[in-house]
């Protein structure tokens, strides 16, 4: 994944934060996803006008974590939610408009 | 709730009033069930369940009986084949339905009333519900499987379905209800333990025990919203325990 070009966009499945987790229903098939704190802070900010790479930075500067520990987890969850079918992934340069 | 039945001949009133009492009532009801033996088995295979809902109007059909109505109007009509003339499955998911208008919600659960306020104990089958409602001793039993939670100031109301498990009849024998002390997921084990769960735990594990049509989106974030109150506003537990009355002095220790 080209995290500067790679825009994640939420879909639009039932989700809730509960204190700092969350939950995110699959109602196709019929799973419910919890997400830790991490987690749930990437999916509320997969909101398609943020890139991966914004994405790691806003994380990088609330949790105690390295920004390359931050980065490869955060990839590997954004595309688990995409092969999930949970967020789409737009590819457009940075400036770009959707 | 109370529900009153029409469009019934002597014999099948007979079978509601007896199956469903005292959840039946011809009078002062919270909702009127129409009935009309309509459907007939066609050959070939059942259809899945299937339930739509949308601004208070909803569609059930539990093959081959259907049920249909305006939830505001607090009139439904179901539509029956051969069989029981309140087709248990489209009564429950009727009932879920209700109580989602008011941020309720049925769940797989028992529940018994200790000192005027209510346990709950939820879990898949096998967990342990029926064995705990069987422990209650002169305490009252809400419900050996399904149990209705409604939303009240500062907290929940559990109240008892006509819904029983494999305890029987007897688990279902008054139309009763007791404020909700706690709510706990069982686990079977050699002696007692517990562990408070937190809020995404608790709407974690109380999803899939909800009796609901939750493919359908609007429901599931209703449920979501309703689950997340729950969690605030009771003390939730997951609870081994072992199949002794020694149980209760110990949810008395919980405090």
């Amino acid at each position: 994944m080209d995290s500067a070009e790679a825009f994640p966009l939420r879909r639009s499945v039932p989700w809730r934060v509960l204190d700092t987790e969350a939950l995110v229903v699959d109602v196709k098939g019929g799973l419910l996803y919890p997400l830790n704190s991490v987690g749930a802070r990437i999916w509320e900010l997969c909101d398609g006008a943020r890139s991966v790479d914004e994405i790691v930075g806003v994380v990088a500067g609330e949790f105690a974590a390295s920004e390359a520990t931050i980065r490869a987890d955060a990839v590997e969850f954004i595309e688990r939610l995409a092969d999930a079918n949970l967020v789409s992934i737009e590819r457009r340069r940075k400036g770009e408009s959707r | 709730m109370v529900f009153r039945v029409t469009g019934l001949g002597a014999p099948e009133r007979r079978w509601a009033e007896e199956r469903y009492a005292p959840f039946v009532s011809r009078r002062a009801p919270s909702v009127t069930v129409e009935v009309a033996a309509t459907e007939r088995y066609r050959p070939g295979r059942a259809p899945r369940p299937v339930a739509t809902w949308s601004n208070g109007h909803f569609a059930l059909a539990s093959y081959p009986s259907r049920a249909d109505g305006d939830l505001a109007r607090r009139r439904v009509r179901f539509r029956v084949g051969p069989g029981p003339a309140l087709n248990p499955e489209l009564f429950r998911l009727l009932c879920g339905f209700l109580l989602m208008r008011e941020g309720g919600f049925l769940l797989h659960a028992s529940a018994v009333v200790d000192h005027g306020r209510a346990w709950a104990f939820s879990g898949p089958s096998a967990s342990g519900k029926t064995t705990i409602a069987g422990l209650a001793g002169d305490r009252q039993v809400l419900n050996d499987e399904t149990v209705a939670f409604r939303p009240v100031p500062g907290g929940f109301t559990a109240c008892a379905t006509p819904f029983y498990g494999s305890g029987g009849p007897t688990m279902a024998r008054a139309n009763a209800r007791a404020p909700l002390r706690a709510l706990c997921f069982l686990r079977k084990a050699d002696r007692f333990a517990h562990r408070r769960l937190t809020p995404a735990e608790v709407v974690a594990r109380a999803f899939p025990e909800v009796m609901l049509p939750k493919r359908d989106p609007r429901v599931a974030e209703r449920l979501l919203a309703s689950l997340a109150a729950l969690a605030e506003a009771t003390p939730v537990y997951e609870l081994a325990f072992a199949p002794r009355a020694e149980l209760w002095d110990y949810l008395d220790g919980l405090g």
